[in-house]
């Protein structure tokens, strides 16, 4: 197949999630030509639904999303994994789920839209812990508010529900109200323990936004909300199109180019998928690629100017993977019926653990009450009790009225040791090597998780709890981060704290990668306004000089 | 299903977003299995060959496998009614995934008659009792009704048992109605089970995701 060696854009991005499509969003409707090139391909909403009712392990968010074979994602979170290859003592604990397509993994998010607390920021300064990030939570304040506008965020009054985060406006929508399930919770919470539940922020509609509907409770969102009132990225792609931006989809780019001195980068390369080579040039580049892909197009992109790999003079690429690795249980309720899953996924939170002075020494985290439909769950595990008939009916109500599932995000550490790197022997029908990640949990997340154990522990108790099955060892996820790390110092850090590449002006990263720690908070708020923030500078630097 | 999507060619996976649908000989065939009733069987054996369009589909194909499977249903269920179309696809199901249920399916139904068992639980601990290699029947049997899944496939989602016997509180996932925050309302009570289990308890094993 010829090659187009024509392309060319004020900015070129590579990859068209949250962030990448938001930025291109922002750089065309400042009127910049922008370029987005995407591995994975264009795809619908409507046939994820269809792959999602014609899936048997329903659980599975991977499952109704089949990858192609030359923008391969991980197919399902099992270890070993057909494509994310985790080695080391934790290995099953890292093994992410995300999407290579156009829109990224949003398709398959929850919509918790959490701010990260200003100590997220300053964890090696209040608490000897971790790193610091080379901003601050001042700086991200104006970008937050943006992508919670961007997405529509609806969160509680913080009059009336302060989540620790500061904020100089209002959610732009109301807080979704808690399922009765969620209700019953939060009162058992409040009368019986020293504890608090809060609504949790959800780029959710409670009213019509940005032309998508109100939430109508399918408890879908993950895998995938059947209406669009969750955002997910293919909304800011179709923004940023509908105003100009070209996507090119199936673009998979192997080679970052650069200038003679290594200073700049002047054009990137991408593979059709018949592997027909294709250059696209700029002026300015950012890589918005997902924290595992990005650190993998990074090390791929290694050759004589840079032998260990773009933007990696320090070394640092691809290593500090972190994951707010957790803990899940399932058990059944001795109290009256909760019926959980009536309504979104995830509502409803205890918040009490996200910060305090013990994080000197343990981890933060959150907890979350599943608001997940038990129906199918309770008819597998009362088939495997040995019920039938009328019996087996009995108990499939009881079970899913009864059945309460609680998970953790808990905090982990940079560790240079934790490390993402190319398989030697795991290639995609291009010819690029697998990512492979090594992984020890930090014992930081250790103690952490195991403060956590001993909560959930107390809640099964206070639920009068029977049946527990906790899943074995740690719970990855889906929210790698830290692999092109922030830091002021280029020595020990991949980009500064505008997110642009210590080693080449013009190069910005726009991804959970640039994580310098990774709070307990769902990372993708704070991914879209670290990505807004990147767009800002690139307006500032384009159209102002 | 991993087979069948490598099957694809790199020209299909491109021609359409359609090409990204996962298993798309099952859903097909689903169909097909539903709209002819009993005589899927034969669109069934059609598999990841030259589809099989409803009104070409010749006459319905008798089989008694399928009539007796209805009847042990029918016992094993406690259920007077039950969907015939759905019964004929979760037979041609599970026989070809595991092709010794029909034998087993015969021997349920004999079983059934002989002994004159009535209940759900009379003839699962019968069958128990008279050869171990039936409860996986009986097990299939009861995942094809109330999860509507058979040799490890979707035939009916929406129509499984398992959201009938709930509809009262809470809808199958993607098909809520509603309409906005009727989550807040408080659904019906459910007392605690006082029935007993037919069969020796099996392994729960929860699939990964």
């Amino acid at each position: 197949m010829p090659s187009d060696q024509t392309l060319s854009a004020d900015v070129v991005i590579v990859g068209s999630g949250v962030a990448g499509s938001s930025i291109a969003n922002e750089l065309v409707r400042a009127g910049l030509s922008v370029i987005v090139l995407e591995a994975g391909p264009r795809v619908d909403r409507q046939h994820f639904v269809e792959n999602f009712r014609n899936l048997e392990n329903k659980p599975s968010y991977q499952g109704p999303f089949p990858s192609t074979p030359w923008a391969p994602h991980p197919p399902n979170q099992r270890s070993p994994n057909k494509y994310l290859h985790t080695t080391g003592p934790d290995a099953e604990a890292y093994q992410q789920a995300y999407l290579r397509v156009v829109g990224g993994t949003t398709w398959h998010w929850a919509g918790c839209a959490w701010r990260y607390l200003p100590s997220d920021f300053e964890l090696k300064t209040r608490y000897g812990q971790g790193r610091d990030w080379a901003l601050s939570y001042d700086d991200l304040e104006p970008f937050y508010y943006q992508a919670e506008v961007m997405m529509g965020v609806c969160g509680p009054d913080p009059s009336v529900e302060d989540l620790g985060s500061p904020r100089k406006q209002p959610y732009p929508m109301e807080a979704l109200p808690l399922s009765y399930a969620g209700e019953q919770f939060r009162k058992l919470i409040t009368e019986k323990t020293p504890w608090r539940v809060v609504h949790e922020p959800q780029a959710r509609n409670t009213r019509p936004y940005d032309g998508r509907p109100t939430c109508e409770g399918h408890n879908n969102c993950m895998p995938i909300c059947p209406i669009g009132a969750m955002y997910n990225g293919s909304y800011s792609v179709y923004h940023a199109e509908a105003a100009g931006a070209k996507f090119i989809p199936n673009a998979v780019v192997y080679r970052i180019e650069r200038d003679a001195a290594n200073k700049k980068v002047t054009a990137v390369h991408y593979y059709d998928p018949d592997k027909g080579s294709h250059r696209v040039s700029g002026k300015y580049f950012v890589i918005a690629a997902h924290c595992i892909e990005t650190a993998k197009l990074l090390l791929l992109s290694a050759d004589e100017q840079s032998p260990n790999g773009v933007a990696n003079s320090s070394g640092h690429v691809g290593r500090n993977m972190m994951d707010h690795t957790g803990v899940q249980v399932t058990f059944i309720s001795g109290d009256k019926a909760l019926w959980p899953g009536r309504g979104p996924l995830e509502t409803n939170v205890i918040d009490n653990f996200r910060d305090g002075t013990w994080r000197d020494e343990r981890g933060a985290y959150l907890v979350h009450m599943v608001d997940d439909n038990q129906v199918d769950f309770a008819t597998q595990l009362a088939i495997a009790k040995g019920y039938v008939g009328r019996e087996l009916e009995e108990q499939i109500r009881y079970l899913a009225s009864h059945t309460v599932r609680l998970f953790s995000h808990n905090e982990a550490l940079p560790d240079p040791e934790n490390r993402l790197t190319l398989s030697r022997t795991e290639k995609d029908a291009l010819g690029i090597p697998h990512p492979q990640v090594y992984y020890k949990l930090p014992q930081y997340t250790v103690r952490s998780c195991d403060h956590t154990r001993s909560v959930f522990r107390q809640l099964i108790h206070l639920m009068h709890g029977t049946d527990e099955e906790w899943t074995p060892g740690y719970f990855p996820q889906d929210h790698p981060s830290g692999s092109t790390i922030m830091g002021a110092d280029p020595k020990d850090s991949v980009v500064d704290g505008h997110c642009r590449t210590h080693d080449h002006e013009n190069l910005f990263i726009a991804s959970s990668s640039v994580f310098s720690t990774v709070g307990t908070g769902n990372i993708t708020l704070t991914v879209a306004a670290i990505a807004l923030r990147v767009a800002d500078t690139l307006k500032k630097e384009l159209l102002h000089g | 299903m991993t087979q069948e999507r490598r099957s694809l060619g790199a020209d299909s996976w491109r021609a359409s977003p359609n090409a990204i649908r996962l298993n798309q000989s099952t859903r097909l065939m689903r169909r097909d299995v539903l709209l002819s009733g009993i005589g899927a069987l034969a669109a069934w054996g059609g598999m990841g060959a030259t589809p099989v369009l409803a009104d070409t589909v010749p006459a319905p194909v008798q089989d008694p496998g399928v009539a007796r499977f209805m009847d042990v249903s029918h016992c094993l269920t406690d259920r007077t009614e039950l969907d015939p179309a759905v019964g004929a696809a979760l037979y041609a199901g599970m026989v070809q995934a595991t092709p010794e249920r029909a034998a087993q399916v015969a021997s349920l139904y004999e079983l059934k008659a002989t002994k004159r068992l009535i209940t759900a639980a009379e003839l699962a601990k019968a069958a128990e009792k008279a050869d171990k290699s039936l409860k996986d029947a009986i097990h299939d049997i009861m995942v094809g009704w109330y999860r509507g899944v058979a040799g490890g496939k979707v035939v009916v989602y929406r129509s499984a048992l398992m959201f009938d016997i709930t509809k009262d509180a809470i809808y199958p996932k993607t098909y809520a109605a509603g309409g906005p925050f009727y989550w807040t309302s408080k659904p019906p009570e459910v007392a605690r089970p006082t029935g007993l289990p037919a069969l020796s308890p099996s392994p729960f094993v929860v699939e990964p995701t």
